[in-house]
């Protein structure tokens, strides 16, 4: 009885863990992949019922949109990942040194980051607004950056870098203070500048803190919705749709829970095989 | 770590999965019923409601009403969220454009056989009654009107003294009235609710008068529905703004409000928004112009009422409530508040009906009869996708250049086809 008893405690220690994971996880999961197989329509009741791969079929080789949205979510990641990693490195760089007002300096790279998304879309859409936006400074008050295919993209790249370098600078700034102040000294001492300290000291010490934030950003802006959707709705004419806004067009505005299932599914399956892939190529983690 | 990351992945769309709802009303203990009451517009309207709430309240002392305001652009969401999750409010605000898929997921309780008993029957307008029943495959009342609508053009007095007659003379008005750099003729909306509204300037236009022909086709197609709206397109950035391609109702009456816009096509319900920005006596608004026919041709608006929810606990409460809403009183005091046509006919007599210019026009347009109203089919369930989030992006490309009008209007026509066809199927028809 008490060996029973002395076994059951781990189980019921991470029982509730477990619990949490199945409510949270397992069950949302299941009930999208489960629908993912379905006729789920709202606006045609009558024709709900198992689907089999259909809806993964039609999104396959009939939506050209599917596509559309997968090419500009993949050209969007790329493009704020790869700026935000840049920007917040510099300024990460920039804010770990020592000068005069530098808790000022870290505490404004900083703010974009504790401003919440909604607000952020707030703020750029009135200055993006024609005639009152910050457009006239340029002057071209009248131009609608936001309905424009050609001004679109670069718009709400900016928009989305003001909130995200931000991140990118602080998890980069803690790992440049995790740096042993010896390697710097050490690199100097066998003649290392300035350049090469940061190539051969300062980079290969940050590859975690890069890797880490690289894909959780990337995560993250394949995900994002509420920036482009409050921004431009993936508009105008569906230039910025990426796959989650053509989800939640399909699933929510055009109430086809079936199909917005399938097309999620699909946005599961590639996050989850280019996370592992990028985890493998950059072998986060592996001791050096 | 491949562990680590899939559970990164899982917990990523767990959180897209999550939602939310409101819940239904409850007898709080104190021998009070309260009901929760969805305003389907709320915001400009909501202290209308507060009144008429306080109002009811002193008058049933035993109920108390919980109100909630649902923004106009996410209210179908919200009640479909609230069908799927089993908690929907006691009584809400509806219109027939969703009346049918809300009706197709059993959300509803018919109101025919309260109505008979009730003090108002008989006093609400047979044309919106016949509205409503027409929209659901059944014929039941699952709506009481509580208002209706219709398409006006708004313009603003001092730029524009005499209102055009014809379609012709508005696109030679909208030219005019056009000056560099930023004063503008017209705006078009080209963001959400651009369909409907283009639906109703095309048929205003072609006069014609049904959605489907008698096979069963849609008409959208028509050669003088594309004919129209290649000419309305070709204002777009030549006498209206850039920005027109993204507006939406809030962004288009907003652009209305600067002054900087000479007329604004939308309904009666922005009335009071055009008030405060420029005064009652600086606005005025005129019916969708005729066309080369000469014939008068209005595509009807959606009626907009209360609904009974199945799910309600209270449904006596609920029923008081919404006889209350559609009682003289207060269908004029709301109508009146609000400048839309009441749908009590002894309301539709007060005096400030006539007093409200832009409100007689429409009621004279209405109650003329050389007009030809056309009805939308609101009866299919997938109408408000296929004119919102299907059709909507198609009509920017058409703004943009970047798709022809024809093969616009090609691809909505089809898919209504294929709806009508499809639901005269599901019901045996």
């Amino acid at each position: 009885m008490a060996t029973m008893r002395r076994k059951a405690v781990p189980y019921l220690l991470i029982s509730p863990t477990v619990a949490l994971i199945a409510a949270f996880l397992v069950y949302p999961i299941g009930s999208v992949a489960y629908y993912s197989l379905q006729n789920r329509n709202l606006t045609r009741p009558w024709a709900d019922g198992f689907a089999g791969l259909e809806n993964f079929r039609r999104m396959l080789f009939e939506d050209e949109l599917f596509w559309h949205s997968l090419g500009f979510t993949a050209k969007w990641v790329i493009v704020e990942v790869g700026l935000q990693l840049l920007l917040g490195l510099a300024l990460a760089l920039i804010v770990n040194e020592s000068f005069i007002g530098r808790a000022l300096a870290r505490s404004l790279v900083f703010s974009p980051w504790a401003v919440s998304g909604v607000l952020t879309t707030g703020i750029w859409i009135l200055l993006y607004t024609p005639g009152t936006g910050v457009l006239r400074f340029l002057g071209r008050p009248e131009a609608a950056v936001l309905g424009n295919p050609d001004t679109v993209f670069p718009a709400v790249i900016v928009a989305e870098l003001w909130r995200g370098v931000p991140f990118f600078a602080i998890l980069l700034l803690a790992g440049l203070q995790g740096i042993p102040g010896e390697l710097y000294e050490a690199a100097s001492v066998d003649g290392a500048g300035r350049l090469r300290r940061f190539r051969h000291v300062t980079l290969p010490q940050l590859r975690d803190a890069i890797v880490l934030a690289t894909l959780l950003r990337s995560v993250w802006e394949f995900n994002n919705v509420d920036l482009l959707y409050t921004l431009t709705g993936g508009g105008p004419a569906q230039v910025t749709t990426t796959l989650p806004l053509y989800v939640a067009q399909r699933a929510v505005d055009s109430k086809d829970f079936g199909y917005g299932s399938a097309l999620t599914m699909a946005g599961f399956v590639i996050l989850l095989f280019c996370s592992i892939l990028y985890l493998r190529l950059s072998r986060f983690g592996a001791q050096r | 770590m491949k562990i680590r990351t899939a559970w990164a992945a899982f917990a990523v769309l767990a959180l897209a999965a999550g939602g939310c709802g409101s819940g239904s009303g409850s007898d709080d203990g104190s021998g009070k019923t309260t009901i929760t009451f969805w305003d389907n517009n709320g915001g400009a309207r909501t202290p209308v409601y507060q009144e008429l709430i306080k109002r009811f309240e002193q008058a049933n002392p035993t109920i108390h009403v919980e109100y909630v305001g649902v923004p106009i652009a996410s209210v179908q969401q919200k009640y479909d969220t609230a069908v799927a999750g089993g908690d929907t409010p006691d009584v809400g605000g509806v219109t027939t454009s969703y009346l049918a898929n809300l009706v197709g997921q059993q959300a509803l309780e018919p109101a025919d056989d309260w109505l008979a008993k009730s003090p108002v029957n008989g006093k609400l307008a047979k044309p919106m009654l016949d509205s409503v029943r027409a929209t659901v495959p059944d014929g039941k009342l699952y709506l009481v009107p509580n208002t209706s609508n219709m398409d006006v053009v708004w313009y603003l007095k001092d730029l524009l003294p005499t209102p055009p007659g014809t379609w012709d003379e508005f696109f030679t008005d909208a030219d005019t009235l056009t000056k560099a750099p930023d004063q503008y003729g017209y705006t078009i909306r080209g963001g959400a609710g651009s369909i409907f509204q283009v639906l109703a300037e095309m048929y205003s236009y072609s006069g014609i008068s049904e959605f489907f022909d008698a096979t069963g086709k849609s008409t959208v197609n028509d050669p003088k529905n594309v004919e129209f709206l290649t000419k309305m397109a070709s204002l777009y950035k030549k006498d209206t703004p850039e920005a027109d391609v993204t507006n939406d109702f809030p962004k288009m009456v907003a652009q209305f409000g600067t002054g900087k816009i000479a007329m604004m096509h939308h309904n009666l319900g922005s009335y009071n928004d055009h008030v405060k920005a420029h005064g009652a006596d600086k606005i005025g608004a005129f019916a969708l112009p005729a066309g080369p026919s000469g014939k008068r041709t209005i595509v009807a608006n959606p009626v907009d009422g209360f609904a009974v929810f199945k799910n309600s606990a209270h449904k006596d409460a609920a029923w008081k409530f919404v006889e209350f809403l559609v009682s003289k009183e207060s269908n004029s005091y709301w109508n009146s508040k609000t400048g839309q046509i009441p749908a009590n006919t002894e309301a539709q007599t007060d005096s400030w009906v006539a007093a409200l210019p832009h409100l007689k026009t429409a009621v004279d347009t209405l109650a003329d009869p050389g007009t030809t109203v056309v009805s939308p089919p609101y009866y299919l369930p997938q109408f408000s996708s296929i004119t919102k989030a299907d059709t909507e992006p198609l009509f920017q490309k058409v703004l943009l250049g970047q798709m022809k009008p024809q093969a616009f209007l090609d691809t909505l026509a089809q898919k209504l086809t294929d709806a009508q066809a499809e639901w005269k199927k599901a019901h045996g028809g």
